[in-house]
């Protein structure tokens, strides 16, 4: 088989120089989803910087550099060939958890009821839970690529080592974490081939455990009322679903061509809380109506897909388990953020990966799709 | 782990995910596509509030232009609620400024608790607020969250309670002015309650500021996108003279101070005096209608309604011990006119050819009509007597066989018949005149069709259904069911006094623009018919009415005793007979006598003759128009005791 034979060698040359075989539509569609999010970010914020008497780019700028830092992030990851992270996972485990113990500690700090961050120096915040997202990826993803078949023991100590840093973050308490978390662990399960039944008892275990943390009184009030606004609309009248209404008037507001940009009536008003970070969708929504925000979708929708695809070209189960692993978590992501603005998911604070103003968030998907390039340079290997 | 099941499953999770992207766009066809015109339509109302204030009231003043009702700057507290939205803060600020300000708390609750009142509004909670209350307020403006203290035009009247029940009170408007108005008033604005500030609300109220401002989601005012700059209300020139209104005013309160210290002698049983509740004042200008001076009593201080009036004082006014001092009695009053009421019979009994102006007449003291026996006031025999003589001394007997002959020709069913009915209808009585103010009364000419209907309603208190001959004879000199009130009386005898047309009463003479004083309407006479009258039924019935007040035997001659002689004054007495109650005082008076300028009518309830409280108050009036001093009359009996 000639042919057979010189495509073999000619994968094998190509392999050779891994930094060739990036994924450039993947790359490209972060790229323009980045640009466009600095745009919002600017365009969502200066209003009520300008209201406050702060330098209206404050929010852009500080974006640009979480950016750039993104980049250089991501060539990290990818030039650090993941079987190498692999290897290493036990102790990376073991930084993790320490990292969300020391968070919850004096040491850490608090923001909104939430204690989850760790204070640099230049008024930066360091969120250790964004971060444990993307090393829980690359640990389960070792554990249970090393196990060849994947029976219930190896089922039952997965979730043992899932459920330490879910349990860590809902301390802080951090429910939208947790809830990405869950995400990961159940797309990265079923792809790892648990039985379909051990599947949906996980996610009534899920549901049971969110209904659970309402009940227990974990979270604040204001955050239950915040997760449950979407349910009983006409609960209250001026608080959480009065956010969640303007959220969708907002929206609406934009209609099919939208305001134009820096034109958002309801955006420049600032009617919409958090709306550089949790809610920049609704900015979008108003400025660039369903033209911009279903391009926006597209986008988001090509960079899913692209990673999507390369869980199938990974030379390994790893490198597919941490595929599907990030796209859990990054579809998640989009269809918690993008579907709380629009009253269809309860109201976490879950970030729009790329678009929403955040470092900790921001740097943690440029790293995810370092690690997912980083497989996909290693796919004829 | 098998790869065809990992290929599965990583198809499965394809799906799913292209399941997700599919909801999001489709939630996002429906709100931006979709539904999104009626999101872009509540984004708007979001966004956007108007904001409404009164313009300056206008002015309410008399014929030369004095001021009877004009607008005070006051000092009001008030709230915004925006800014203590805080309901914790909120308690403690209103705790703190009720006590600051001698309120009760549960005022201030209530009033910043109305919902209706446009949140961007400042709330007023107080008017009239002392100098160094306020500065205590701003001093600790940081315990005061909201609370400011601004300008607030009030209604001011200069004359304290002058005119009161013509000018009216204003009010905040109530939830029923609010769905009866159609238009942009809005809960807490001041508008007219009565009198004529209600009557002109449209004039006086001018048109609003409307600030439209665009607001932020915590409520703050970020910019204001239009102002429409108020315009002020127009000022009413009214025809009252408030030298004249002063004058009626006091001679009415005064007259009745008086007669109140009367005995009534027609009480042979006990030493009673007279009540004299109360009573009103009329004066008009004969030859347009337009009224001078309009005065009830007891009256009330518009002034207290200014700031919503205190439930103790609005109990006391509506408390029947105090004979009701909001009712207009010169427009709602309704009473017997008695024999001011001649006047009709004699135009009837001169038409209908029973009497000519100069044919006389036999009074025995008393008419046999039927079987039964009316006789004169006091049983008096006048002799022979006509027309004229009849109006001076009020010979009732010379209208008896008026009455009395009509009702033959009704019998007769002869045209001509219900002629004293007709006149009154003509003369304006049994229907309202149209003066725009103090909610007015029809009156009641009773004829054979009323009391037909009010049998039928009720035959057990009216067993009679038949116009009898008696009914027809005790209308002839304004007794039994006939009922006017006094602005009807004055019209009907300018009327008269003006050779036979009658007017419709007006108040308002001229609606200017408050700040360039161009005359926006100038109000014209209205007449509304003209009554033939023979210049020989005119003269001699002048003849009757001047005897009244310079004939020896006139039944007025000592109450206009003080008043000078070269002045000339006509006029008639009336002294009304209510069943269980003292007799109702009337009189009516115009001068000067041959072409009248002034007509005016006193009638004081529970107060005897006519000539006793009524013709002294004419008297005093007329004094006033002259320029003379005013003088008290101590209840001036008519000569005889009879009316």
């Amino acid at each position: 088989m000639p042919i057979a034979k010189t495509l073999h060698q000619a994968k094998r040359q190509i392999s050779a120089k891994p930094w060739k075989q990036i994924d450039v539509i993947l790359i490209s569609a972060v790229a323009a989803i980045s640009v466009l999010g600095c745009l919002m970010i600017y365009s969502a914020s200066r209003s009520r910087l300008g209201e406050l008497g702060i330098s209206k780019t404050y929010f852009l700028e500080r974006q640009i550099g979480f950016v750039i830092i993104g980049f250089v992030l991501m060539g990290i990851v990818m030039s650090v060939d993941y079987r190498k992270m692999r290897d290493v996972s036990p102790f990376l485990y073991v930084g993790v958890i320490a990292m969300l113990v020391l968070v919850l500690s004096p040491i850490g700090s608090s923001v909104n009821g939430t204690q989850g961050w760790f204070n640099l120096p230049g008024g930066f915040g360091l969120q250790p839970s964004e971060f444990s997202k993307f090393f829980l990826i690359i640990i389960l993803a070792s554990y249970i690529a090393a196990n060849e078949q994947f029976h219930l023991g190896a089922l039952f100590k997965t979730l043992v080592i899932a459920a330490v840093p879910i349990g860590l973050v809902l301390l802080q308490p951090d429910l939208g974490t947790a809830m990405v978390l869950c995400a990961i662990l159940i797309g990265m399960l079923s792809v790892a081939g648990t039985k379909g039944r051990y599947l949906l008892v996980m996610m009534l275990f899920a549901v049971v455990g969110v209904v659970g943390v309402l009940q227990l009184g974990v979270l604040k009030e204001y955050q239950v009322e915040r997760l449950t606004g979407f349910i009983n609309p006409s609960h209250d009248t001026q608080g959480i679903t009065y956010n969640l209404d303007q959220s969708k008037t907002t929206i609406g507001n934009g209609g099919f061509s939208g305001k134009g940009l820096f034109k958002g009536e309801q955006t420049n008003l600032s009617y919409v809380p958090e709306q550089h970070t949790d809610f920049i969708f609704t900015a979008i929504g108003e400025e660039l109506g369903f033209i911009g925000s279903a391009t926006v979708l597209v986008l988001l929708g090509i960079i899913a897909w692209r990673i999507w695809r390369i869980s199938r070209a990974a030379p390994d189960a790893a490198g597919t388990l941490i595929c599907i692993g990030v796209v859990s978590m990054f579809v998640f992501h989009v269809f918690e953020n993008v579907g709380m603005t629009m009253g269809i998911m309860p109201i976490t604070g879950i970030p729009l990966p790329f678009v929403s103003y955040g470092g900790s968030a921001i740097l943690l998907m440029f790293m995810s799709i370092g690690l997912v390039n980083n497989i996909y340079m290693h796919r004829f290997e | 782990m098998t790869d065809q099941l990992r290929e599965k499953r990583i198809g499965i999770v394809g799906v799913v995910i292209i399941a997700i992207f599919l909801t999001l766009i489709s939630r996002l066809w429906y709100l931006q596509v979709a539904t999104g015109e009626e999101l872009a339509l509540q984004a708007t109302s979001n966004r956007v509030r108007v904001i409404q204030e009164e313009a300056p009231r206008g002015r309410i003043l008399d014929i030369n232009g004095n001021v009877i009702v004009d607008n005070r700057i006051t000092k009001s507290i008030v709230i915004d609620r925006v800014q203590l939205s805080n309901e914790k803060r909120k308690k403690e600020v209103i705790k703190k400024l009720s006590k600051v300000l001698n309120i009760d708390s549960k005022v201030v609750e209530s009033r910043i608790a109305d919902q209706r009142i446009s949140p961007y509004k400042p709330v007023p909670v107080a008017i009239d607020v002392p100098f160094d209350r306020i500065q205590y307020i701003k001093e600790r403006q940081n315990e005061f969250t909201g609370v400011d203290a601004v300008p607030l035009p009030v209604r001011r009247y200069p004359n304290g309670n002058l005119a009161a029940h013509l000018v009216g009170y204003v009010g905040e408007i109530n939830d029923e002015e609010l769905s009866t108005r159609k238009d942009d008033y809005q809960l807490g604005e001041t508008i007219g309650k009565s009198g004529i500030e209600l009557a002109y609300e449209n004039y006086l109220r001018g048109e609003p500021s409307i600030k439209k401002v665009e607001i932020d989601v915590k409520g703050r005012v970020l910019r204001q996108i239009s102002y429409k700059e108020p315009v002020p209300g127009n000022d009413l020139i009214l025809s009252i003279d408030i030298g004249l209104q002063q004058v009626a005013e006091t001679s009415l309160a005064r007259q009745i101070e008086i007669t109140r210290s009367v005995q009534d002698t027609s009480d042979k049983t006990k030493f009673t005096k007279f009540k004299a509740p109360g009573g009103s004042v009329v004066m008009v200008d004969p030859n347009n209608g337009f009224v001078k001076a309009l005065a009830s009593f007891p009256t009330f201080n518009p002034a207290e309604f200014v700031d919503g009036i205190p439930t103790p004082i609005w109990e006391e006014l509506n408390d029947p011990k105090n004979a009701f001092p909001l009712n207009n009695r010169a427009v709602q009053g309704l009473y017997a006119p008695a024999s001011t009421f001649k006047m009709v019979t004699a135009i009837a009994g001169n038409n209908t050819g029973i009497i000519t102006p100069y044919s006389t007449f036999n009074d025995t003291g008393s008419l046999k009509v039927s079987d039964r026996e009316f006789k004169n006031a006091g049983k008096k025999a006048n002799g022979v007597i006509n027309l004229s003589s009849a109006l001076t001394v009020s010979s009732d007997t010379f209208f008896y066989n008026i009455g009395s002959k009509l009702w033959s020709l009704q019998y007769k069913q002869k045209p001509g018949g219900d002629a004293i009915q007709d006149t009154a209808r003509e003369f304006g009585f049994g229907s309202v005149t149209g003066l725009p103010i103090g909610n007015e009364s029809k009156g009641r000419i009773p004829d054979e069709e009323w009391k037909q209907k009010v049998h039928d309603e009720n035959p057990e208190a009216f067993p009679y259904a038949q116009w009898l001959p008696g009914d027809n004879v005790n209308t002839s000199v304004g007794q039994g069911d006939t009922l006017v009130t006094p602005i009807q009386l004055a019209m009907a005898y300018s009327t008269f006094a003006n050779g036979g047309v009658l007017y419709q009463p007006q108040l308002v003479s001229e609606i200017r623009e408050s700040e360039s004083k161009k005359v926006v309407k100038k109000i014209k006479p209205i007449p509304i018919r003209t009554i033939e009258m023979s210049e020989s039924l005119v003269n001699s019935m002048k003849d009757g009415f001047t005897g009244v007040i310079s004939n020896e035997k006139g039944t007025a001659r000592n109450a206009f005793l003080s008043f000078p002689t070269n002045i000339p004054v006509a006029g008639k007495t009336g002294t009304a007979e209510v069943s269980g109650k003292q007799d109702t005082s009337l009189f009516v008076g115009f001068t000067p006598i041959k072409k009248p300028n002034f007509v005016a009518v006193a009638i004081v309830e529970e107060a005897g003759f006519g000539a006793g409280t009524a013709a002294p108050i004419v008297k005093r009036t007329f004094e006033g128009v002259y320029g003379l001093p005013v003088t008290d009359v101590i209840f001036a009996a008519p000569p005889g005791g009879i009316d």
